[in-house]
């Protein structure tokens, strides 16, 4: 079995405030919209007004006589660009501005350079654009051009019989709709060639992933191409596909031979940027008497943009949460004039959990059961039932008994409308969770200093979760330092390769490469430890850096300062680095599991006028190790906001008739706002996990997973009534 | 964004000839309906006219109204005690809009004038507006409408006005003190709006260069009760699907007098007459408060989007005067 590191436990789980805080809330830190270079020009994205067709004409000549604008940018002088390599995460972005075809509702068509982005903007705002309009496919029930598989389909057993077998059956259509990332920093970037060398400051999650494709596109080196993001206001997702915008900047730039910079504005956020996809959901579920599930079908279908990929994943925890026997699963993606459909947090399984997490309550009510009394009946907790071979980690039951206890679940009368407060309706509901392990390949170098501090450096993105933190706690607890001692520097596709920020693989696999990068410190140290040394001979594991010091782990007063081994060598700094590795011994043998949850929940309901309050929310979740307290209850905080979103407001309309954004703003997109919000319980349970040696899982996603099932569970436990289709609003709600 | 001329005018007459003479200018108040609309490209004035040095914010209170100077904020006109008092749903209808933020800039007068939120009028990409352009349709009858109006309207435009603080104030028939071009007159705000169905591109009866210098609001009379109940989807900093302002007063289970005006329904703050009449000197009556919703809405014009306001709007109203008569349902 990996051995899980035994150095974490002084800084780690502490909940130490944000390292890099102070510069948050003192505007000192440099997000990509803070970048000034000299003599850099403002470009504004032009996007089409029709959602199918070609351009016609575009009249750019008109808008150079304006006041200050440089150049304007179409298909017929954009530079042609090589097609983008496929990167291990997100999906290729679309070459922009390469031909006439228009493909969606708000494609890029234009890119307006200019002195200021005043003049720029005025200027995007006059340019006429003369188009062939084709009918758009826009209907994902209409006509369709092209279905795509998204995930693959799984089966196991025979679904067919434990339908036939079952005492109890459900099955039900179940809709997502479309939701737009929205992160609060407005994307964008600034643009810089020097001869073939190109730098980008960028909002994007993976700066590797953006080296990587405009090396390819541009034809140049990836030695050349230097990707900066030290700070990223949100992205939810929305940061991780290389987004045409970044392209026209960097091709501008290149063209102009000056710095170009172009931040997108709120409305191009619900455009340009990614969404998740609306998705539908058939969900059949059989059981017997006893409530043993005798079998589970999930068939899903979610929608892309023409020239795009599938976001997929809608499907793809139905086959591990609970054992049955007879599974399928099956999903597929629709092809429309729509725009970029992309990973938002939690993407597929915030989905598939309300579909199956509904269903299993209407099941429950069938059964005549209690839901958590289902759940708990059937939860794989040992092994993974698609696999049979062990989780790494799994405490789902504890997620659900634990959360029951905290909410007194066990007061609640089962019946639906039981509970009256005058004009109210009171429901609770809850909903089990899993999140899919995902943890792609990071790097670190940790150097340490003869003057006792060190400094980690990795190329990964911190996304507003709290990266910088808790990587400073776990280089602090591995180097024996305080974490004043460790800079964490990051967001530079100079230093060593990172996975991006996403999948909520990013705290796992960094902290073991920087677990990994120390291994090899202590290597290179105690190869500084000549002959006389108490230390000499040893190997990296038999010591541990403490108090400046190398010291054997089992006998700490045999130790070499480290400031003496550096000088003895005529060294001033020793740097080391690390990558996660494959699991070792019995770990190669488990299912890399990833975090658990269960989300419990209380509404009150106005039948009259159709008003739903959330009024309590109770949330556990399995986390393996907590690197940070505090950060992690506000990922799982921020998550829950994310899911009364999700359950309750969040809505991207598209006008049928032309395929436009109807609703592209904050006044009419609605998200939770703080008066939605009750007071959150936020719990954590289980062990460190088993597959890697930091014991570490995502929390970024699990938090949103379960808590629109438990909100509509909640309000069929309220009224009697069902809701199928998210959001759940007012007109749904008047009796 | 497209260059304009910026002046501060100190005095009224200097305010009102600056607009007056640029047919091209806009008066400028707390900014938070003239600013988006310059951003959204919808409306791009050559010339604002920012009226916010003009002597005109406090509130005087006499005996029966208060006169408002229209660049009070909805914040200061909602922290005056008196309408806590006396007009305790003009007090509700300020608090429960916009955001706090929103509520300091935000000027009374400003808000009487707000323009619509349908996007597609927002939106210069979309052709069809005949709010914004006579003659070119409506995109929100074919399209997405949810935030529309059922009242007032017509297929030609079925923009909502969404105020909320003018639903009250035009049940207690408040007026605006207006200085314009042709000097100065006073006009009830149930004359001063005009319904979407009338013509979609005129929104009221203001001529260019007209401002608002004043409000006059009655003070509801001693022994009368009001409030204001908004119903929306999230709990807070939205407009209202459907609302409803009621002023009351109760002889014994008589309603001995009563004023009802409704939110989100209108294409202007709707007066309820005919449920004022059918439930004035009436004894308290579920049933009948129901059918007096219902007779409101009897001539409403819906799409599929703003179908479900219909039913909302009689049962806010019920509700509304549910809890103001302390009725059983
Ligand atoms: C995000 C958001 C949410 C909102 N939510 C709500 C809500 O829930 N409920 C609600 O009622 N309102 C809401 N509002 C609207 C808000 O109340 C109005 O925008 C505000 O009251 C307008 O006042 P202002 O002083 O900012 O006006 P401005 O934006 O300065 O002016 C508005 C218009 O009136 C003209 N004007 C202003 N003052 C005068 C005057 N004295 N005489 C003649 N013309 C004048 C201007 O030329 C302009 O055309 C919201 C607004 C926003 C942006
Ligand atoms: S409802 Fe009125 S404002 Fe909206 S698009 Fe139609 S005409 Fe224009």
């Amino acid at each position: 079995m990996t051995a899980t590191q035994p150095d974490l436990g002084t800084w780690v789980g502490k909940g130490i405030d944000r390292v890099e805080g102070p510069h948050k809330v003192t505007g000192t830190a440099p997000y990509a919209s803070d970048v000034t270079l000299p003599g850099m020009l403002h470009a504004v994205v032009v996007t089409s007004t029709i959602a199918a067709g070609s351009i016609v004409k575009i009249d750019s000549s008109a808008l150079l006589t304006l006041p200050g604008v440089r150049a304007v940018f179409t298909h017929e002088n954009f530079p042609r660009l090589n097609t983008p390599t496929q990167v291990l995460f997100g999906e290729a972005p679309v070459v922009p501005m390469q031909d006439a075809r228009i493909a969606f509702h708000g494609q890029e068509v234009a890119l307006v350079v200019a002195d200021t982005p005043q003049e720029a903007t005025e200027a995007a705002r006059l340019l006429e654009i003369t188009y062939a309009a084709e009918p758009p496919l826009l209907d994902p029930a209409g006509q369709r051009r092209e279905t795509l598989p998204s995930s693959p389909d799984t089966s196991r057993g025979d679904t067919d019989a434990g339908w036939a077998a079952a005492d109890v059956r459900v099955g039900a259509t179940y809709r997502t709709p479309e939701n737009t990332n929205n992160p609060l920093g407005l994307m964008g970037c600034v643009a810089v060639w020097d001869g073939d060398h190109l730098e980008i400051h960028d909002s994007t999650q993976g700066t590797i992933a953006l080296r990587t494709i405009l090396a390819g596109m541009f034809g140049v080196p990836e030695s050349g191409v230097r990707v900066r993001v030290p700070y990223l206001g949100g992205g939810f997702g929305a940061g991780l596909n290389q987004w045409p915008y970044k392209i026209l900047a960097a091709g501008a730039a290149r063209e102009l031979g000056v710095p170009v910079k172009l931040m997108l504005t709120r409305p191009q956020m619900f455009r340009l940027v990614g969404h998740r996809p609306n998705s539908e959901h058939q969900v059949r579920l059989g059981a017997a008497r006893d409530g043993g599930l005798t079998m589970i079908e999930h068939r899903a279908t979610s929608l892309s943009s023409m020239d795009f990929p599938a976001v997929g994943l809608l499907t793809s925890g139905t086959p591990h949460l609970y054992d049955c026997a007879n599974v399928a699963t099956v999903e597929r993606t629709v092809r429309l004039n729509r725009r970029y459909p992309t990973s938002m947090r939690a993407p597929g399984e915030a989905e598939g959990n309300w579909a199956v997490e509904t269903a299993m309550d209407e099941l429950a009510h069938e059964l005549g059961m209690d839901p958590l009394d289902l759940r708990l009946r059937n939860l794989a907790t040992e092994r993974d039932p698609a696999t049979g071979k062990p989780w790494s980690s799994n405490a789902v039951i504890e997620c659900c008994r634990v959360g029951a206890e905290l909410f007194g679940w066990s007061r609640r009368d089962p019946r639906p409308a039981s509970t009256r407060e005058g004009d109210l309706l009171i429901g609770q509901g809850m909903a089990a969770c899993g999140f899919f392990a995902y943890m792609p390949m990071s790097q670190a170098r940790v150097t340490i200093y003869a003057d006792g501090t060190a400094a980690v450096r990795s190329a990964a993105t911190d996304i507003g979760t709290g990266t910088y933190t808790i990587i400073t706690q776990v280089a602090a607890d591995l180097l024996g330092l305080h974490p004043q001692q460790v800079d964490f520097q990051l967001g530079d596709s100079d230093m060593p390769a990172s996975a991006h920020s996403g999948g909520s693989g990013l705290a796992s696999s960094l902290s073991n490469a920087v677990i990994d990068a120390v291994s090899h410190l202590r290597g290179e140290l105690l190869a500084l430890a000549g002959p006389d040394s108490p230390l000499h001979g040893l190997a990296p594991d038999d010591v541990v850096c403490r108090d400046g010091a190398l010291c054997r782990r089992d006998d700490p007063s045999a130790r070499e300062p480290i400031a003496d081994l550096l000088a003895g060598s005529g060294l001033v700094e020793l740097a080391a680095d690390g990558r996660l590795r494959p699991p070792e011994g019995a770990a190669r043998d488990m299912v890399h599991a990833a975090a658990y949850g269960a989300r419990f929940v209380e509404v009150a309901i106005d039948p009259m006028i159709g008003r739903l309050r959330v009024r309590r929310v109770v949330t556990v979740t399995d986390g393996g190790r907590i690197l940070n307290k505090k950060l992690a209850r506000s990922q799982i905080l921020g998550a829950t906001v994310g899911g009364i979103g999700q359950a309750l407001f969040e809505d991207t309309l598209t006008d049928p008739g032309t395929g436009r954004v109807a609703n592209g703003t904050f006044g009419d997109y609605l998200v939770a706002v703080n008066a939605d919000v009750p007071d959150v319980e936020v719990a954590f349970v289980g062990e460190p996990d088993r597959y890697t040696p930091s014991g570490t899982k995502g929390i970024g996603e699990i938090g949103l997973v379960g808590v629109a099932a438990a909100i509509g569970n909640a309000v069929f436990h309220a009224t009697g009534r069902r809701a199928r289709d998210l959001p759940i609003t007012v007109d749904q709600l008047m009796m | 964004m497209r260059a304009f001329l910026y002046d501060r005018p100190t005095a009224v007459d200097e305010a009102v000839a600056a607009v007056a003479a640029d047919p091209q200018a806009a008066f400028l108040a707390g900014g938070t309906t003239q600013v988006d609309l310059m951003k959204d490209g919808v409306w791009t004035p050559d010339r604002l006219v920012d009226i916010t040095r003009l002597p005109l914010r406090g509130i005087l209170v006499e005996s029966q109204q208060l006169k408002v100077g229209a660049l009070t904020t909805m914040e200061e006109l909602a922290a005056e005690p008196v309408v806590a008092q006396r007009l305790a749903f003009v007090r509700e209808a300020l608090l429960h809009g916009a955001s706090v933020q929103l509520r300091n800039m935000a000027t009374i007068g400003g808000n009487l004038l707000q323009r619509t939120r349908c996007r597609y009028f927002r939106d210069p990409t979309v052709s069809a507006c005949n709010r914004r352009s006579p003659d070119s349709g409506c995109a929100a009858v074919d399209n997405v409408a949810r935030m529309h109006a059922i009242l007032g309207v017509d297929e030609r435009c079925i923009a909502l006005h969404a105020s909320d603080v003018a639903v009250p104030l035009i049940a207690v028939d408040a007026s605006v003190l207006v200085n314009g071009p042709a000097g100065q007159r006073r006009i009830p705000l149930t004359e001063f709006w005009v319904r979407a169905d009338e013509g979609p591109s005129i929104e009221n009866v203001l001529g260019h260069g007209d401002l608002i210098t004043e409000i006059d609001i009655p003070l509801l009379p001693q022994g009368w009760r009001s409030g204001y109940l908004k119903v929306r989807d999230r709990a807070s900093y939205e407009f209202a699907l459907t609302s409803a302002a009621v002023a009351l007063q109760l002889d014994g289970d008589l309603i001995a007098d009563i004023r009802i005006a409704l939110g989100g329904v209108g294409s202007v703050p709707w007066r309820a007459r005919e449920a004022e009449e059918m439930l004035r000197g009436t004894p308290v009556d579920p049933l009948r408060f129901e059918q007096a919703g219902r007779a409101v809405m009897a001539s409403a014009f819906t799409v599929p989007g703003t179908a479900f306001k219909v039913d909302l709007a009689v049962r806010t109203l019920s509700r509304q005067l549910l809890t103001m008569t302390e009725a059983k349902r």
